[in-house]
C-alpha cells in the first residue's frame, strides 16, 4: 500500500495505521458516524487507499523516501486517535467530540505548517491526468452524484481528504512546494497541480461546510448570532451595489473590447472556462488522441467556439485569458467578501471621519469594494496584480492598527489566511492581446516547421495563455498598479502565495511597530485598517469618499458586534457561524422581510416552501437515522441506505444547497408519518399491509342496547305488549266478523308485528381509539332507545317531532350528567392524610372516590339510587306482570268468543280443534300435522302467494262465526222459549180482511186495493234490501216529520216511524207487549229483543237474524195495532259493543220475565 | 280573591289538625294561615287541571286531570283511587237504598254463586257495585295500551295497590294506637273529626271558597268536589305533620338551650320523663311560624326540577308552586 504518499497528502488527523484498514466503509462518502468525525474519516482514507492502490501503484517506491514525516505523522495520528478513542470511550456526548475534533485539528495544523516546509509531494504529480480532470471538473462545478463509475470513486476521496477543516493549508503547501520542484521540467504536470490545488481548495471548503453540517445534529444553535449576520449580508450586498453603480458608468469603457470579434475561432479562449465543463472533457479527450484527430488546431478552436454556448461576461476574443483569469478573481473576491464575518470593515473604503489619520499613515488604501470595481473595469492584467491588492489590504489593516490585541488584526489575519487558501485557485495567466499570441503561435509553427519538435506532446489547450510570461502583455493598466511594499516582485510562473504574504506581514509588523511608535487609535472600533488600502491610488477618492458617506453610520455598529464574540468563542462554533453565516443570513432577512415594524406585514408575499428544500430536509433526516444505524451496527455495508431514498424528483428543482440546520428552515419540515402509514415492501415486492396495527374496527354493539337484566326485561315486555295487541286485533276481527254478513279476504289486515331489533352501524374501521364522534349516528342511536323507551312506556307509533324533542331533551340531560360527573372528578386532589410527617412529600387523593362520585352526580340533578330502583321495579317488572296479566285476560276473552263458533260445529271438522281456538285462528293446524293440508306445497302455491304458513284464512272462518253469533242470538231465545211457536199470522187478503180489527180494517183496505187485492206482504218477509227500514225517511235539517207520502211503496207497508231512543227499556211497555201474545202483526226486530220470544211470527225461524246487521231498536206497529204501546221496545246496546256494559235493563227483564237469562251475554255482542 | 276574606273553615281545620297529631287548640292565625294555604293550592289545582283539560280539548275537569296532577305521589294516587272507589260503593249503596226493597232480592241473588251460572256475566257486573269496589281505571293504565278493553278479573288483587297502601296503613295504625285508650266520648270526638271535610255537605260553601267559577269555567261535577275535598284533607294533614315536626325540633333545641342555661336540673329532666311533668297534652299549640316553615319545607325545589338548569342555566326567580 502506498501509506508513505497518503500521509503526506492527507493531513495527519487522518492517518492511521494499516491495521486498520479492514474497518473501512466505502459508502459514497454520504454516511457518516452519528457521533463524530472519525468513522467518516476512516472509511475515506480507505477509499482514497483504495483508489492509489488501484491507480497509483507506481507511486509505491516513493513512499520510503518519506519516512522521517511519516513517522511524525503516525505519532501525531496517534496521538489525536487516542484522544479520540478516550472520548468516545467515556460516552461523552458528541457536542464534545466535535470540539476536540476540531482542537485536535488546529494542533495539527500548526504541527503540519512546520512539517510542511519541506514536503516532498510526488504524488499528485504522478496522477493521470484525465482522472484527474474529471475529477477536478466534477468537483469544481457542482457537488451531484455522479452515475458514471469511473469518476465515483474520486469523489469520496475528495471528501475524505478535505474532511477536516484544519487540514487546509497541508495540501496547499505540497502542492506549492511541488510545483516550485518540478514547474520547470514539466508544465503539464504543474498545470494539474495547480487545479489539484483548487481541488482541494474546493474540498477543503465542503469539508469546512460538511463539518459544520455534521455539528447540526449534533448541537443546537441559537438564533442570536443572525441578526448580526443579517446586516453583515446586507452591508455586503449594498457595497456591491456601490461597486455596481458605480461601474455602470465606467464599465463601457472596459468592456467596450469584449464586444468585437464573435466567431473569429480562437482555441485558447475556449478551454477552461469554468462554465465550459463538457467541452473540457471534450478537450481532454481531444488532447489524449491528438495524432488522431485530422483537423489542425484552428479548425479545432473555430469549432469549439462555434460549439460552446454559454460564455461568461468575462469573455473576451481579443484578450487571451482574460476569461479564465477573471472567472477565478471574481470568485475569489465574492468569497472573500462572503466571509462577513470578518470581511466586513474591509469592505469599503475608510471613511476619514471615521479615522482621522489614516491617510497620513496608508498610502496606498485599498478593500474589497475597491477590486471589484478595478475587476470590473478590467483593471488586472495578470494574477499577481489582483493577489497584490489583496495582500494590500491586509498589510494595510496590520500597518495602520499596531496594537497587536486589536481585534481588526484578528479579522485581517483569518482573512489573509483565507486568502492565501483561495490564492492558487486562480490560474496564472497574463492576459495578452488575440493578435500578439497569434503571431506567437505563427512563430512557433514555423519553428516546429523548421524541425523543433519539442512542444510536440504538450496539448493545445493547456497551452494557451499560460506561455506568455508575466509582463509582457500588460496594457495601459500599468500607472495604477503599485504593488505594496512588502510584496514580493513577481516569482514568474510559480506564484507562492504564502511566502509573500508572510513575508508581506512580517514587514508590515516590522514596519508598524519600528516606523510608528505611535499608538493606534486602539478602543475607538473603527474600522481603520480598511483604509490602508483605498487611499485613492485609482484617482477615484471622490466616489470614495461618497460611499463612505452613505454608510459611515453603518460602520461602527457593524464592525463591532462580530468583533466581540471573536473572542470568546470555541472553535467549533466559529466554524458554525462562519460557514452558516450567509444561509443565516439570507432565511433572517426573508424573515425579516415579513415585518414592517413590530408588526406583520400582511402585503409581503408569504414564505412558500419549496421542493428542494423539502427534499434536502428528508435527506438530512435520513443521513442522522443513517449515522444512528451505522453507530449501532459496525459491519460494513456496502451501500448507505440513505442514498437509496433520493427520490426521482431529485433533479426537478435546482437544488441549492444551504448549509443550515432543519431548524432554521422551519419552511421545509416534513412532518413525521407515523411508522405504520409507511409505504413497506416486503422481499417480493408486495405491500406490506400495516392496517391490522393501527386501524381497528369499531367493536359491534357500540351502538346497540348493551345486554343486561333490564333491558331484556324492557324487550321482554314489549315483546308482551306486541303479543297482546296481536290478540287485541284479532278479537277486534272476531266482534267484526260477528256484525258482518260478508266478508273479504283482504278485509282485516293480519297484525303481525316483528319483535324490536336493533340493528347495529355497520362494520366501521377506525384510525385510532377513543369513541366515535359522529354526533348523527349517536343521535340516531340514542332516538331509537327513546323510542324504545316509548313504547314501553305504551305507546304504539310516534311523530317525529315529538320523538325528536324527548331525544333533544334526553341528549341535553345527558349532557348534564356528564358534565356534572366531571367537575366531580376533576375536583382539585386533597391530602391523603390529616397530619402528615413534616418532611414527608404529601400524598395525595382523589376528593371522591368513584362512588361518591356518582352518587353526588345523581342527587345534582335530582335522581337517587331510589328512585331508580323504584322505575325498575314499578316501571318495568311490575309492569311486565301488569301486561301479562292483560294479555293472559285477553287471550281468555278471545277464546270465550271463539268457542260458540267452534263448539258446534262438525260437518267440516272444524269441531277437532276442541278448545283450540287460537290453533285455528291462526291456522297453525297445518303446520302441526306436518301435512300439507290443502295441497297448497304441492301446487307450489304456497310459494307463488308467499304463504309463510299454510294457515286457514282467517275469513274462511267468517260464515261460520256470523252463524254461529246469530245462531246463538236466536237459539238463545229459543231455549228459554218452551212452547213451539205460533203458527204465522195468515197473509192479509181481501178475505181476511174482515178477520181484523175495525181500526185497521179500513187501512188495509186501501193497501190492498192499491196493491190489486194481492195478499199483503210483511216486511219481514222482504229481502233485507227492500225493507222499509233501509229506506227509512232521514229527519230533515229543519226538524219537522214531513207527513208521509200516501203512495209510498207499493209493497211495503205503512212508513214506521222510529221509536225515540228514550222509550226503550220501559219495562212496562215491554210486559205489555209480552203480555198480549194473542196480537197479532207485531213487527219486530230480532236483534236484540228480549221479550219478543213468546211472541215471534212466522218469518222469524224462516228468516234468523237477517236484520240483525239493521240493529236499529226500531220497530214496526201496524196502523190497526197503534192503540198499543210500543210493544216490543228492546234496550238498545248496539252503542256498548261489550258484554260488560249496560246489563241493567237486560237483567232487570229477565228478572220480570222469569225465565233464566242466557242470552243476556249473546244479545249484547250481537249488536 | 280578596285576602282579608274571614276564615270560613276554622273548625274543620282544627278537627283535621287534631286528627293529624296536633292535640292542642291551635290558634286562630294558625287555622287562618292553614286555610290560606289550602285555598291557594285548591286554586292552583283548579287552574292546572282546567289547563290539562283545555289541553285535551274539553272543557270540563275530570277526575283524570286531577289525578294526572299529583302523579308522581303514588300513594297519593293510590289513596285517591281507594277513596274513589269507595265513594263509588257508597254511591251505589245509596242508590239501592232509594230503590227500596227490590234491592234485597238482588243482594241475594248476586251473592248466590250458583245461582249465576255458566252465563253469569251480566248479574255479576250488575252485582258488583255492592261487594266489590269498582276499580278506577286511569288513561295511563296498562290496560289502555290496547284498543280492546281488558276485562277485570276480580280474583287477582292488585299487589301494587297493597303496596302503595302502606303509607295510608301507617297512618291508620298511628291512629288506632292513638285511639286505643280513649274513652267513649273520646272516640266518638275524634271520629266526628275524621269526618271533618272541606267539602262534605258544604258543597256550596266550598265552591264560593275556592273560587268556582272563576278559576274554572266550568262547573264540576260531584266527584271533582269531593276528589278536592280529599285532597284538602290532605293538604291539611300534610302541613300539620310537616309543622309538628318543625314544632318538635324546635322544642328540642329549645329543651337544649334551656338545660345549658339550668345546668344538670334540666340535664336530669331530659333524661328521664319525670312523674311530675306536665302531660305531654299540654303541649303548646302549632303557631304560625312553625306552618310557615313547613310551607316553606314542602315548597322546596327538588334538584330534579332544576336539573337541565345545571352548568349556566339560570334557576328562575319565581318556581311555579308545589302542590302538597
Amino acid at each position: 500500500m502506498s501509506l508513505g504518499h497518503h500521509h503526506a497528502w492527507l493531513p495527519p488527523g487522518h492517518l492511521r495505521p494499516p491495521d486498520d484498514l479492514h474497518d473501512a466503509r466505502s459508502a459514497n462518502g454520504y454516511s457518516r458516524s452519528f457521533s463524530g468525525a472519525r468513522t467518516p474519516q476512516l472509511r475515506a482514507s480507505a477509499d482514497a487507499d483504495g483508489l492509489h492502490a488501484g491507480t497509483l501503484i507506481s507511486d509505491a517506491d516513493l513512499a520510503p523516501d518519506d519516512d522521517p514525516r511519516i513517522a511524525m505523522f503516525r505519532d501525531l495520528y496517534k496521538r489525536s486517535e487516542a484522544q479520540i478513542n478516550d472520548l468516545f470511550a467515556n460516552q461523552k456526548s458528541a457536542e464534545e467530540a466535535a470540539r476536540s475534533a476540531v482542537a485536535d485539528a488546529e494542533e495539527t495544523q500548526t504541527k503540519s505548517q512546520r512539517a510542511d516546509e519541506s514536503a516532498p509531494p510526488p504524488a499528485p504529480a504522478k496522477k493521470p491526468a484525465r482522472k484527474l480532470d474529471d475529477d477536478d471538473y466534477d468537483d469544481y462545478d457542482d457537488d451531484d452524484d455522479d452515475d458514471d463509475e469511473a469518476s465515483s470513486p474520486p469523489k469520496p476521496k475528495s471528501l475524505g481528504t478535505s474532511h477536516d477543516p484544519s487540514g487546509l493549508p497541508s495540501p496547499s503547501r505540497p502542492s506549492s512546494g511541488s510545483v516550485s520542484v518540478v514547474i520547470e521540467a514539466r508544465k503539464e504536470t504543474k498545470k494539474e497541480t495547480l487545479e489539484d490545488i483548487r481541488k482541494k481548495l474546493e474540498q477543503d471548503k465542503k469539508a469546512t461546510e460538511e463539518a459544520a453540517k455534521r455539528s447540526f445534529h449534533t448541537l443546537f444553535y441559537t438564533l442570536e448570532n443572525d441578526r448580526d449576520a443579517m446586516l453583515d449580508q446586507q452591508r455586503l450586498e449594498e457595497s456591491e451595489r456601490q461597486v455596481e453603480a458605480e461601474m455602470s458608468g465606467q464599465a463601457n469603457a472596459g468592456n467596450n473590447p469584449n464586444s468585437n470579434s464573435n466567431g473569429y475561432g480562437s482555441l485558447s479562449s475556449a478551454n477552461l472556462g469554468a462554465s465550459s465543463l463538457t467541452l473540457k472533457n471534450l478537450i481532454a479527450r481531444i488532447d489524449m488522441k491528438r495524432t488522431m484527430v485530422q483537423a489542425s488546431d484552428a479548425e479545432l478552436r473555430s469549432l469549439m467556439s462555434e460549439v460552446r454556448k454559454n460564455r461568461s461576461k468575462w469573455a473576451s476574443e481579443d484578450k487571451i485569458g482574460q476569461e479564465e483569469l477573471y472567472e477565478a478573481a471574481e470568485k475569489v473576491l465574492s468569497e472573500l467578501k462572503a466571509m462577513t464575518e470578518h470581511s466586513t470593515a474591509f469592505l469599503t473604503r475608510v471613511n476619514k471621519r471615521d479615522a482621522p489619520d489614516y491617510y497620513t499613515i496608508i498610502k496606498h488604501p485599498m478593500d474589497l469594494g475597491t477590486m471589484t470595481k478595478k475587476l470590473k473595469a478590467l483593471q488586472y492584467k495578470s494574477k499577481q496584480e489582483f493577489v497584490d491588492d489583496i495582500n494590500l489590504i491586509w498589510s494595510n489593516c496590520f500597518k495602520y492598527n499596531t496594537n497587536p490585541e486589536h481585534f481588526l488584526r484578528k479579522h485581517a489575519l483569518y482573512m489573509k489566511k483565507e486568502t492565501e487558501k483561495l490564492v492558487p485557485l486562480i490560474p496564472e495567466i497574463v492576459i495578452r492581446d488575440r493578435a500578439e499570441v497569434e503571431a506567437e503561435e505563427r512563430r512557433l509553427q514555423l519553428a516546429e516547421m523548421d524541425g523543433a519538435d519539442e512542444s510536440d506532446d504538450e496539448p493545445i489547450m493547456s497551452s494557451r495563455g499560460r506561455k506568455a510570461p508575466g509582463k509582457s502583455s500588460k496594457k495601459g493598466a500599468a500607472p495604477v498598479r503599485n504593488t505594496p511594499s512588502g510584496s514580493e516582485p513577481p516569482a514568474g510562473q510559480a506564484s507562492q502565495p504564502p511566502a509573500p504574504v508572510r513575508s508581506d506581514s512580517d514587514t508590515a509588523m516590522e514596519g508598524t511597530q519600528n516606523g510608528f511608535p505611535t499608538p493606534p487609535p486602539g478602543g475607538t472600533q473603527t474600522p481603520s485598517d480598511p483604509a490602508g488600502v483605498g487611499a485613492g491610488v485609482q484617482g477615484s477618492q471622490g466616489d470614495a469618499m461618497e460611499i463612505d458617506g452613505l454608510i459611515p453610520s453603518n460602520n461602527n455598529i457593524l464592525t463591532a458586534l462580530p468583533a466581540s464574540g471573536v473572542e470568546s468563542e470555541d472553535p467549533e462554533y466559529k466554524v458554525w457561524k462562519q460557514v452558516t453565516k450567509k444561509d443565516r443570513a439570507v432565511i433572517a432577512a426573508e424573515r425579516h422581510r415579513l415585518f414592517k415594524g413590530d408588526k406583520l406585514n400582511s402585503e409581503e408575499p408569504a414564505l412558500l416552501r419549496t421542493k428542494a428544500g423539502m427534499r434536502r430536509w428528508l435527506r438530512n433526516q435520513m443521513q442522522i437515522n443513517a449515522e444512528g444505524d451505522k453507530a449501532r451496527e459496525s459491519t460494513a455495508q456496502g451501500l448507505d441506505p440513505g442514498a437509496a431514498g433520493e427520490t426521482l424528483a431529485e433533479g426537478i428543482e435546482v437544488d441549492e444547497d444551504r448549509v443550515i440546520p432543519d431548524y432554521y428552515d422551519v419552511m421545509s419540515g416534513v412532518p413525521d408519518l407515523p411508522p405504520h402509514l409507511s409505504w413497506k415492501e416486503d422481499s417480493d415486492g408486495n405491500i406490506v399491509d400495516a392496517s391490522e396495527e393501527f386501524l381497528r374496527v369499531l367493536p359491534s354493539g357500540s351502538f346497540t342496547q348493551p345486554d343486561s337484566k333490564l333491558s331484556r326485561k324492557m324487550d321482554a315486555n314489549m315483546r308482551q305488549m306486541q303479543e297482546t295487541r296481536k290478540v287485541c286485533s284479532k278479537i277486534g276481527i272476531v266482534k267484526q266478523m260477528q256484525l258482518q254478513s260478508q266478508m273479504y279476504q283482504n278485509q282485516f289486515q293480519k297484525y303481525q308485528p316483528e319483535p324490536f331489533v336493533e340493528h347495529d352501524v355497520p362494520a366501521h374501521v377506525m384510525n385510532d381509539g377513543g369513541p366515535v364522534i359522529s354526533p348523527w349516528v349517536c343521535k340516531a342511536a340514542l332516538q331509537r332507545s327513546v323510542a324504545k323507551i316509548f313504547y314501553h312506556t305504551g305507546f304504539e307509533e310516534y311523530q317525529p317531532s315529538a320523538l325528536d324533542a324527548v331525544t333533544d331533551i334526553a341528549s341535553d340531560f345527558f349532557q348534564k350528567i356528564g358534565e356534572t360527573l366531571k367537575s366531580y372528578m376533576e375536583t382539585p386532589k386533597l391530602p391523603a392524610t390529616e397530619t402528615p410527617e413534616p418532611n414527608t412529600a404529601p400524598q395525595w387523593k382523589r376528593a371522591y372516590t368513584e362512588p361518591e362520585m356518582v352518587l353526588h352526580t345523581l342527587s345534582s340533578v335530582g335522581v337517587d339510587v331510589e328512585s331508580l330502583e323504584s322505575y325498575i321495579k314499578d316501571d318495568v317488572e311490575r309492569l311486565g306482570t301488569k301486561l301479562s296479566t292483560a294479555h293472559d285476560r285477553l287471550r281468555s276473552l278471545l277464546s270465550e268468543l271463539l268457542r260458540p263458533a267452534l263448539a258446534d260445529g262438525g260437518e267440516d271438522g272444524s269441531s277437532a280443534f276442541q278448545d283450540g281456538s287460537e290453533q285455528f285462528i291462526g291456522g297453525d293446524f297445518a303446520e302441526d300435522i306436518d301435512e300439507d293440508f290443502f295441497g297448497f306445497k304441492e301446487l307450489g302455491l304456497d310459494r307463488e302467494f308467499g304463504l309463510a304458513t299454510l294457515s286457514v284464512p282467517l275469513h274462511l272462518l267468517q260464515n261460520r262465526m256470523y252463524n254461529a253469533a246469530q245462531a246463538q242470538n236466536t237459539s238463545a231465545a229459543q231455549a228459554v222459549t218452551l212452547f213451539p211457536p205460533p203458527p204465522a199470522y195468515p197473509r192479509i187478503t181481501s178475505e181476511t180482511l174482515l178477520s181484523q180489527i175495525g181500526l185497521v180494517q179500513g187501512f188495509l183496505g186501501a193497501k190492498l186495493k192499491t196493491s190489486n187485492s194481492e195478499s199483503l206482504v210483511e216486511d219481514l218477509e222482504l229481502p233485507p234490501k227492500q225493507r222499509p227500514t233501509a229506506a227509512r225517511p232521514r229527519l230533515p235539517a229543519s226538524g219537522k216529520i214531513q207527513p208521509p207520502a200516501a203512495a209510498s211503496g207499493l209493497t211495503t207497508s205503512p212508513q214506521k216511524r222510529p221509536l225515540p231512543p228514550s222509550a226503550a227499556g220501559q219495562q212496562p211497555a215491554s210486559k205489555l207487549g209480552i203480555s198480549e201474545p194473542s196480537k197479532k202483526k207485531v213487527k219486530k226486530n230480532s236483534g236484540a229483543s228480549i221479550g219478543a220470544s213468546d211472541s215471534v211470527v212466522e218469518g222469524e225461524e224462516a228468516l234468523p237474524g237477517v236484520d240483525g246487521t239493521k240493529a236499529s231498536a226500531t220497530t214496526a206497529v201496524k196502523p190497526n195495532t197503534a192503540d198499543e204501546p210500543s210493544v216490543d221496545a228492546t234496550p238498545d246496546l248496539s252503542g256498548k259493543g261489550d258484554m260488560d256494559t249496560g246489563p241493567d235493563g237486560v237483567g232487570a227483564e229477565s228478572v220480570d220475565n222469569a225465565a233464566p237469562l242466557t242470552n243476556g251475554t249473546v244479545a249484547g255482542d250481537a249488536s | 280573591m280578596s285576602t282579608d276574606r274571614t276564615p270560613k273553615y276554622r273548625q274543620e281545620i282544627q278537627q283535621m289538625m287534631f286528627v293529624s297529631g296536633e292535640t292542642a287548640e291551635p290558634s286562630v292565625e294558625t287555622t287562618t294561615l292553614i286555610e290560606e294555604i289550602v285555598r291557594q293550592q285548591v286554586v292552583e289545582i283548579l287552574a292546572r287541571s282546567t289547563a290539562l283539560a283545555t289541553r285535551r280539548g274539553v272543557r270540563s275537569i275530570s277526575t283524570d286531570d286531577l289525578i294526572f296532577l299529583i302523579r308522581h305521589d303514588k300513594a297519593k294516587v293510590s289513596r285517591l283511587k281507594t277513596f274513589l272507589s269507595w265513594k263509588d260503593v257508597r254511591k251505589n249503596v245509596k242508590d239501592s237504598d232509594d230503590k227500596g226493597g227490590a234491592d234485597a232480592a238482588d243482594f241475594a241473588a248476586a251473592d248466590d254463586p250458583i245461582a249465576g251460572g255458566v252465563v253469569a256475566g251480566p248479574q255479576d257486573v250488575a252485582s258488583k257495585p255492592k261487594n266489590k269496589r269498582a276499580r278506577v281505571g286511569l288513561a295511563w293504565d296498562v290496560n289502555s295500551f290496547y284498543s280492546v278493553q281488558v276485562p277485570e278479573r276480580e280474583d287477582e288483587e292488585d299487589e301494587e295497590e297493597e303496596e302503595q297502601n302502606y303509607a295510608t296503613l301507617q297512618r291508620l295504625a298511628a291512629a288506632d294506637e292513638r285511639t286505643k285508650h280513649m274513652t267513649r266520648e273520646e272516640y266518638v270526638f275524634w271520629s266526628e273529626c275524621r269526618q271533618a271535610s272541606f267539602t262534605y255537605r258544604k258543597s256550596k260553601r266550598f265552591r264560593e271558597w275556592a273560587g268556582f267559577g272563576i278559576v274554572t269555567e266550568s262547573k264540576p261535577n260531584d266527584d271533582i268536589v269531593d276528589i278536592l275535598g280529599f285532597l284538602t284533607f290532605e293538604i291539611v294533614q300534610t302541613l300539620t305533620e310537616e309543622a309538628l315536626k318543625v314544632k318538635e325540633r324546635e322544642d328540642r333545641e329549645k329543651n337544649r338551650r334551656g338545660g345549658a342555661d339550668n345546668g344538670e336540673d334540666s340535664k336530669k329532666r331530659k333524661r328521664e320523663t319525670g312523674l311530675f311533668d306536665p302531660p305531654e297534652e299540654g303541649r303548646t299549640p302549632v303557631e304560625p311560624k312553625h306552618i310557615r316553615e313547613a310551607y316553606r319545607k314542602l315548597q322546596a325545589t327538588p334538584n330534579k326540577n332544576i336539573a337541565m338548569l345545571l352548568h349556566n342555566g339560570r334557576v328562575p326567580a319565581r318556581m311555579p308552586l308545589r302542590l302538597i
